[in-house]
């Protein structure tokens, strides 16, 4: 045998060791999409206009200080309804308007400011914007992995979208069997406070203010009750300002009151212990009230002096109270998130699209062979035998890659064992055409491979041309198509072109005089 | 064997008839799009939402509708997953005006589809603070048992959850019988029975795309086409004279005209998959074509003498059993997955079958047809023959 072709030997046999020991067992090696296994695939919007809102309030706060400090009289600060960001500073005295400027630019210089007469207005600096909006998201994708894990959900892909000015996030949880759940847990902003109640409940606003001439007190805002636990339909008066909030937790369980209802036990950090004790003890037999989402959830006069464990009741279901803890304990969400898109497969789908992709592959590969078979003889075992190691390569490039199998993955498979015998079909024709014109056997396998392999190539790269944008532009199932599309033609060309010219010649290599090939 | 012996067809001599052909199939695909049915858009381009539901029992699809409508939510679309009238696909499309409205309204209607659907059993049941056995998860159907049965909660969940997803029941329990058959311990089932119920359905699958989604998707989809369809004609360029490049983009431009019109008439849906399938189809005709093309180029050199109509006969001839035999291998392949593949991806084998026929017959006529109009009207000293 000649040595160049023992090396094509090796190197075709070290292929099939390679490949063999890349993808098997396929089961563990070889990744599934979402779409196979069953899970659910989410995008998700920050909504970075809440951070804004949220810096524009503190502001508020911050300014409404600063004008009393400095004894600067004014009829009224409110947040603009027309512009997010923006702080409209009404009716203020005029004879100090150099020290208004003068107190905008000094402490205020993240804002843009603008003063006509007695009124100034304030607008949050673009850069400022989009540090906030950033931070929110930065934040929001650290608090879902947190709850990701809380969850008991390990490894989980979570990506923001858009580059570092995206406002999405997308998370790939694979094996999710009540998404409804899932979801709102992810979506839960949970941010929680303790605040002092002034007045409450009253079925409307009105009510509530009569004590105080039908305006709410600066220091105070009206928040609603959760209509989930029996407060729906009331209203309270309450502090504006928490004591404590979410971040001073350090732990949150589920447990049981005295009555055996359902409760969220928690622990508060050492220093928001000390202040959460001399505010109980300030303020005993006042009542307090627990918000969650700006919503009321439980109000309860304050007995005893608290320090830093303690409960929370007005819970009818324990699973509410597992999810919220689960919230709880990753923390709160800076801004509120939306869903922009899901993708729910269940698992007993996944399993079935499998199933059925599996019988597909082994159907077209059995109607190929008998085609290839019947058609070109003994040099269809060798085309066959070309698309069997086509089929190894592509099972381990999938798995080197770490590629996601996904169901439009399967079908670029089952494509591609059709598309891939078309580089045989053109070698084979080729060599028929050259035995036809007379020439013998050897002449007609050389000059059919060589003439053959310039159309193979132009042929099979503007099928990956229209691959590669696929897998540019696509998402996540596409991608999968897109992939076993490109690694099998690639490998089509491989093994059509040099493993079964390798085939021919190693036949034809024992025994001198070659007269008849089976084609 | 040999499918032709010595193939000696007068392709060119139809070229008029053919373009007939084309021109009419293209034009009723078009007009369909425009004036009868359009473009059936699925929920990745148009943004709605799509519910893949089982139900335990056989429920007629006039029944399903009916409760729909009474959600107001008539205008969705039904589709029958294998026969039995248990499992339906229900696509339900944003109205045009919620566009620009709530994010989230996608999401919303999905609930509603799936809160229209359920049963009052299955309401009360939930009300009354049992479990849906058919939608529970495995940790906590562990914990459920476990809080009566420490010891064997782990096999008894497992046990469930895995008939559950069995090939047999395909997502949803029947009956109590079908667990105790399965080997699930009496008193298990017994606790079982008092906290837990068989809700009606299960949601096998369940996709929602908001409007801007949809419409990235959209332009996404655009680009990836545009951006494939440059890259070819730029390799052809590179490859063969600017002639033939021209000739391809049209012939591709057929074949997108003709699967989509294609799609229209049967009002199947575009979705991503079909985007998927289409852009192959551009990959694969131009295969095709440029196989042909190939031998074009080959036969310019050898066959002087021939004039050009009959030089592109010839090519067409010597290249005919390669055209027919992929086409023939490639076509068995797709078919299978059309017939076995399932309901997910049968959109999209229905958009390849279309698209390996239209292909395959583009390459022979369109290109071809393209090069002589091409040599009569710009009359190239080079690269069209005689």
């Amino acid at each position: 045998m000649k040595k160049n072709l023992q090396w094509k030997i090796i190197l075709v046999l070290s292929v099939i060791a390679l490949s063999i020991f890349l993808a098997y067992p396929p089961g563990q090696k070889i990744q599934l999409g979402l779409d196979l296994k069953g899970g659910m695939h989410l995008v998700l919007q920050v909504v970075t206009d809440d951070a804004i809102n949220t810096e524009t309030d503190q502001e508020i706060i911050r300014l409404q200080e600063r004008m009393k400090k400095n004894d600067i009289s004014y009829s009224s600060i409110t947040k603009s309804e027309d512009r997010i960001g923006r702080i409209i500073l009404q009716g203020f005295d005029v004879t100090k308007e150099r020290e208004v400027r003068d107190l905008l630019d000094e402490y205020f210089n993240e804002w843009d400011n603008s003063v006509t007469g007695s009124n100034a207005t304030l607008t949050i600096k673009a850069s400022a914007a989009t540090y906030f909006r950033d931070q929110a998201v930065r934040q929001s994708i650290e608090t879902i992995r947190n709850r990701v894990d809380e969850l008991g959900l390990s490894e989980i892909p979570i990506q923001r979208q858009g580059g570092p000015t995206g406002e999405r996030i997308i998370v790939e949880l694979p094996g999710v069997e009540d998404p409804d759940r899932v979801k709102d847990i992810l979506k839960t902003t949970a941010q929680l406070e303790w605040r002092l109640v002034y007045a409450g409940p009253a079925p409307d606003q009105e009510t509530l203010l009569v004590e105080h001439g039908g305006t709410v007190p600066i220091e105070m805002e009206i928040l609603p009750g959760d209509p989930r636990r029996n407060l729906g339909g009331n209203y309270y008066l309450v502090s504006r300002v928490s004591t404590v909030s979410g971040k001073d937790l350090r732990d949150a369980r589920r447990s049981y009151d005295e009555w055996n209802n359902p409760a969220v036990s928690f622990r508060l950090s050492p220093e928001a212990g000390r202040r959460f004790y001399k505010f109980t003890s300030d303020n005993l037999q006042k009542p307090l009230c627990v918000i969650l989402d700006k919503k009321i959830i439980n109000v309860a006069t304050i007995e005893d002096r608290i320090s830093d464990t303690g409960i929370i009741r007005g819970f009818s279901n324990p699973d509410i109270v597992d999810d919220l803890t689960i919230a709880l304990r990753a923390g709160a969400l800076p801004a509120t998130i939306k869903y922009l898109e899901e993708r729910t497969i269940g698992p007993s789908l996944g399993a079935d699209s499998i199933r059925k992709g599996l019988i597909s592959i082994i159907i077209a590969l059995i109607l190929i062979f008998v085609f290839m078979v019947f058609y070109y003889k003994i040099a269809g075992i060798n085309a066959v035998s070309a698309l069997i190691l086509n089929i190894l390569i592509l099972a381990g490039a999938l798995a080197y890659f770490k590629a996601h199998l996904t169901l439009p993955g399967i079908a670029g498979i089952i494509l591609t064992i059709g598309m891939a015998v078309d580089a045989n079909v053109l070698v084979f024709e080729r060599i028929r055409e050259e035995l036809n014109q007379g020439k013998s056997v050897l002449s007609a396998i050389a000059s059919g491979f060589s003439r053959a392999f310039k159309t193979i190539l132009d042929a099979n790269v503007t099928t990956i041309i229209a691959a590669i944008f696929l897998f540019q532009f696509g998402t996540g199932p596409i991608r999968g198509f897109a992939i076993t599309l490109i690694i099998g033609i690639t490998a089509s060309m491989f093994t059509a072109v040099f493993v079964s010219r390798l085939i021919f010649d190693v036949s034809f290599s024992k025994k001198k005089q070659r007269t008849k090939l089976s084609i | 064997m040999q499918i032709f012996k010595k193939p000696n067809f007068q392709f060119m001599k139809y070229k008029f008839i053919a373009l007939g052909i084309s021109a009419v199939v293209i034009a009723i695909g078009l007009i369909n799009i425009s004036a009868g049915k359009g473009l059936n858009m699925g929920v990745d381009f148009a943004g709605g939402t799509l519910v893949q539901i089982r139900f335990k029992s056989v429920i007629p699809i006039e029944e399903l509708r009916q409760s729909l409508g009474e959600a107001d939510l008539g205008a969705s679309k039904i589709q029958e997953v294998e026969k039995g009238e248990r499992e339906y696909i229900i696509r339900t499309m944003l109205p045009e005006e919620a566009e620009d409205q709530e994010l989230e309204a996608h999401v919303l209607m999905g609930n509603m589809v799936v809160d229209a659907l359920k049963t009052q059993e299955d309401q009360s049941a939930v009300a009354s603070g049992m479990q849906d056995l058919n939608v529970i998860e495995r940790d906590r159907l562990r914990t459920l048992i476990a809080s009566s049965f420490p010891e064997n909660a782990e096999t008894s969940a497992d046990a469930i959850i895995n008939l559950r997803q069995s090939a047999e029941l395909k997502g949803i329990i029947e009956s109590f019988d079908q667990l105790e058959q399965a080997g699930i311990d009496a008193e298990v089932l017994d606790t079982l029975k008092d906290k837990t119920f068989l809700g009606s359905m299960t949601i096998k699958r369940r996709e929602t795309v908001g409007p801007q989604v949809g419409q990235e998707l959209r332009e996404k989809a655009a680009q990836a086409t545009v951006w494939a369809l440059i890259g070819m004609l730029i390799y052809i360029g590179i490859r063969f004279k600017f002639a033939y490049g021209v000739a391809a983009i049209f012939t591709l431009a057929h074949d997108i005209l003709v699967t989509v019109g294609i799609l229209s008439l049967t009002n199947r849906e575009i979705n991503l998959p079909v985007i998927a399938a289409i852009m192959t189809i551009v990959g694969y005709s131009l295969n095709d074509t440029i196989v042909i093309f190939d031998r074009v180029r080959d036969n310019l050199k050898t066959l002087r003498k021939l004039d050009f109509e009959s030089l592109l006969d010839a090519s067409i001839n010597q290249t005919l059993s390669r055209t027919v035999i992929t086409s023939g291998t490639t076509f068995l392949t797709v078919g299978t997955l059309f017939i076995f593949g399932g309901e997910v991806i049968n959109d999209f084998a229905f958009t390849m079958i279309i698209g390996v026929i239209t292909g395959t017959y583009s390459s022979i006529y369109m290109s071809c047809s393209m090069l002589t109009f091409w040599k009569k009207i710009f009359k190239p000293k080079k690269g069209l023959g005689k």
